[in-house]
């Protein structure tokens, strides 16, 4: 594990929409270059979690604070611009735009125009340039998609279900450049895929039904079996953890 | 809010306790009713009839479009376009075919309804925001048409008058200003229990359902076009009927009903009295034809009150007049009302 | 048969109301595609446009110098509108801002009357020559109209195309919250967009007031045909917008050489055609929520 003061500590969290509570106490941090994932079902929380730090959504209560700064209340735009960015679950570019043009905009934003680095990652992209972003496949919407986010080199990359949908080829490419980026960038990276997620990933959180149940910080320990033990929809659970 | 459950409520099998607890039961659905209009009949000792009158026709005007916004979520731009319909069927029959004024108003009704089914499939597919403008651009052309295209049957801008050709009728004779108003709070009072039965009813739930949210209510295998075409024939029939008695009461019709100046009014009086609300249209119409008989004694500029009204009420939590009393009354009430079920007032 | 002549100076009457709706209209398409709000209230600007150019050119002898002053107050009193109420109503769902900006409007019209009063004022057309075009005597300012909508459209379509900011609007149009996630303040493209939307509907008003009488009622009267060639076009296309001005302008010129009375109407039939085959106008796109 990377030494240093932890980059982003979220405690004691509480986010609903409206009247319904959708995460309940959540509480962890993240290294700095440091890879944590975050598993569970559907619904258990993990994209509205991502969008709170990024912040699309504002918690009822609780923290969210890098080594420099709170998050909570902040504009996303501006969260975005401290260097902590999100790659939503959608798989949407700006289909009007190019794949240049697209890769533009984040570089507008943040200076960033060495493109060599995401070519580097994704060569397919630069075959791409010219195309509107609308008739990109999947894969490679999902590629612009951490392009444009890498660019500006961020401390925190937000990520939510990449290979959610994406041939097992492709998968294993991602595997890799997660590895190569996180060199410089923490990343957090909420799946389903948890083979993958158990391959790179230096610690696991899991979550169910709006809460963390287990904390997986062991090399040894973060194996699919442990994972799929600890979101078994438990009667009652209340968040054991369990490394 | 009415909430689904509302309806179920009211309908639970009778329970034991025989005629004694059916007329407790009739008489709690009914209070409020009866107390709002016996309110306005009071009202009569105190407010000149004209105003009055003119307010009880405005509600019945206002009620289809608060319907509409308040439990569909559609806001229409073009309820004149209704009214039009409904005082002009009327006034072509009084004017050229006969003199009875209950006939007439019937009449009117029923163009009104006639012309809501015709646009209605077309309409009520739509999104509410060409929605909205569809009902103007209708308000528009019908203004046209009365103004210049039939101007020959319609007298174009000259109106039509015939006050004195509406027949005294026996009971109540609509041509007095004091029966009309009798009559008017009768009809009126029929309109708010249609309405109140509708806000209970498991129609009313799907209203409400359908404005919050579009796909759960299909996926429980109901038609929202269906729902929606309903409520829109019921809404402007009821904005045909106020026309019908507009001309009724006038005796006279012009286009300038249907002006686009006059778009604003039945929205205003929607929000300023609180667009859901069972009594906010009569409320509005109180408020809004009261501020403005004392406004424009003083400032010509009337728009310029109702304008930043409109932004004010909405920028301040969009509850209206009675949006905002209701729920406080309702509250002191509560204890005592508490086995009847909550169907929204 | 139609006179050649009336069909070509109809055509250009045509082609000339058609640019007014559509340097009205862009401003509405554009505010809904990028905010998902109904603003109602440009028909405020265009109203504010046409009576500074009245004003000013009574003033200064030069309509022009109404023109632009007209574009300007216009940009002006949209920026405030714009901080002081919309920013607050963009997550508000579209019925919300169509009932607020039409309050806007009405108030606006409001203080219209009172600096201006009631009565309808007639402003003096810049040009009074004729062209000759095709045989036909025409008159220049509706060309000049002509040739500045053109320019506007050419304005816009590089603007949107070939500059950032532009390709940052049309990404906001296809989502604004992903625009904001790559650090873009969403917050001023919307205010900027509104304010080009406020300026292009006054500079609306601006050129219609040589052609009509400016009255307060202007903006109420106009917002139905707008409204029209809005829905035909569908909100949130310029390109829509574009051909559903010229179809309505062709369709009112001509259809008042064909029978005058019911000419108003035929846009409305035209609306109701289109709308039967496509709900959301010829080009429009369908609502996203956010």
């Amino acid at each position: 594990m990377k030494n240093g003061r932890d980059m982003l500590t979220v405690s004691g969290l509480n986010v609903a929409y409206g009247e319904s509570k959708v995460l309940f106490d959540i509480s962890f941090s993240v290294g700095p270059d440091q890879i944590v994932a975050c598993v569970g079902r559907n619904g258990a929380g993990k994209t509205t979690l991502l969008k709170s730090i990024a912040g699309f959504l504002k918690p009822t209560s609780g923290s969210i604070a890098t080594a420099d700064a709170d998050l909570v209340g902040i504009a996303p735009y501006a969260v975005a611009r401290m260097g902590i960015k999100y790659v939503p679950q959608d798989k949407k570019v700006f289909s009007d735009l190019t794949v240049r043009e697209n890769l533009e905009l984040a570089s507008y934003v943040t200076k960033d125009y060495g493109w060599d680095r995401i070519t580097g990652y994704f060569p397919k992209l630069r075959q791409l340039m010219d195309r509107k972003a609308g008739y990109l496949s999947g894969g490679e919407r999902q590629m612009l998609m951490i392009g444009r986010a890498i660019l500006g080199n961020p401390k925190l990359l937000l990520v939510d279900e990449p290979t959610e949908g994406l041939a097992p080829s492709f998968v294993t490419h991602l595997k890799d450049v997660f590895r190569e980026v996180s060199r410089t960038t923490a990343l957090v990276i909420v799946e389903q895929n948890l083979p993958l997620v158990c391959a790179i990933a230096e610690k696991v959180y899991a979550l169910n039904e709006g809460r963390i149940v287990a904390e997986l910080i062991e090399r040894d320990a973060i194996t699919p079996e442990a994972c799929e033990r600890h979101l078994q929809p438990a009667a009652g659970a209340a968040g054991g953890a369990a490394p | 809010m009415s909430t689904a459950s509302a309806g179920m409520t009211v309908r639970r099998s009778k329970a034991a306790g025989g005629i004694r607890a059916s007329a407790a039961r009739l008489f709690a659905w009914w209070w409020d009713l009866l107390l709002a209009f016996s309110l306005l009949g009071l009202l009569r000792f105190v407010a000149p009839l004209p105003f009055l009158n003119e307010v009880i026709i405005f509600s019945i005007y206002t009620i289809g479009c608060n319907f509409l916004l308040g439990r569909v979520g559609f806001i229409s731009f073009g309820q004149p376009a209704y009214l039009a319909v409904g005082a002009y069927a009327t006034a072509f029959y009084l004017y050229y075919f006969g003199t009875n004024p209950y006939l007439g108003i019937l009449i009117g009704l029923g163009a009104g309804m006639a012309v809501t089914l015709l646009v209605g499939p077309l309409f009520v597919r739509l999104r509410s925001d060409y929605f909205a403008l569809v009902n103007l651009a209708l308000a528009v052309i019908i203004y046209y048409l009365m103004q210049k295209v039939l101007a020959d049957i319609t007298h174009g801008d000259n109106g039509l008058w015939f006050l004195t050709q509406i027949s005294s009728t026996p009971v109540l004779d609509l041509s007095r200003p004091d029966q009309f108003f009798v009559f008017a709070c009768i009809v009126g009072l029929a309109v708010w229990a249609f309405y109140k039965y509708l806000d209970d009813s498991i129609f009313g739930a799907c209203c409400l359902a359908a404005k919050l949210n579009d796909d759960k209510l299909k996926f429980l295998g109901y038609s929202n076009y269906g729902i929606r075409l309903l409520a829109f024939v019921i809404a402007n029939s009821t904005t045909a009927l106020a026309g019908a008695m507009y001309a009724v009461y006038l005796g006279f019709v012009s286009p300038e009903i249907t002006s686009p100046a006059r778009a604003a009014d039945p929205v205003v009086v929607t929000i300023l009295g609180g667009a859901g609300t069972l009594y906010g249209p009569i409320v509005g119409s109180l408020a809004y034809t009261g501020m403005k008989d004392l406004i424009s004694r003083v400032m010509v500029n009337w728009e310029l009150v109702v304008g930043f009204l409109i932004v004010f009420i909405m920028l301040a939590g969009e509850q209206g007049i009675w949006g905002t009393l209701q729920p406080r009354l309702k509250k002191l009430f509560t204890r005592r009302r508490k086995s009847s079920g909550g169907g929204e007032q | 048969m139609i006179d050649a002549h009336l069909l070509v100076s109809g055509v250009i009457f045509g082609l000339s109301i058609g640019s007014i709706y559509f340097l009205m209209t862009i401003g509405l398409s554009l505010c809904f595609g990028l905010m998902r709000i109904i603003s109602l209230d440009q028909l405020l600007y265009y109203s504010l446009g046409a009576y500074l150019t009245y004003s000013i050119s009574l003033a200064t002898g030069s309509l022009w110098l109404g023109v632009l002053g007209g574009v300007v107050v216009a940009a002006v009193v949209s920026r405030a509108v714009e901080r002081l109420i919309f920013q607050r109503i963009y997550q508000r769902e579209l019925t919300f801002s169509m009932i607020t900006s039409f309050g806007i409007l009405i108030g606006g019209v409001g203080v219209i009357k009172y600096f201006w009063g009631l009565v309808p004022r007639p402003v003096a057309v810049p040009i009074a020559a004729q062209v000759d075009v095709l045989g036909t005597a025409v008159p220049a300012y509706r060309l000049v109209v002509i040739a500045i909508a053109l320019a506007v459209y050419a304005g816009i379509w590089l603007f949107l195309h070939r500059t950032i900011i532009g390709k940052a609007i049309r990404a906001g149009i296809e989502d604004a919250e992903h625009v904001e996630g790559l650090g873009i303040n969403v917050h001023r493209l919307f205010t900027l967009t509104f304010v080009i939307a406020g300026a292009l509907s006054g500079l609306a008003g601006a050129l219609h007031a040589p052609l009509i009488m400016v009255d307060p009622q202007m903006g109420l009267e106009v917002l139905a045909f707008a409204f029209m060639v809005v829905i035909i076009g569908g909100l949130g296309s310029i390109k829509g917008t574009l051909i559903s001005s010229l179809i309505v302008g062709q369709v009112i010129s001509l259809g008042s050489l064909i029978y005058a009375p019911l000419a108003q109407m035929a846009p409305f039939a035209v609306m109701l055609l289109i709308l039967l085959v496509r709900p959301t106008g010829l080009y429009g796109s369908s609502l996203v929520k956010r």
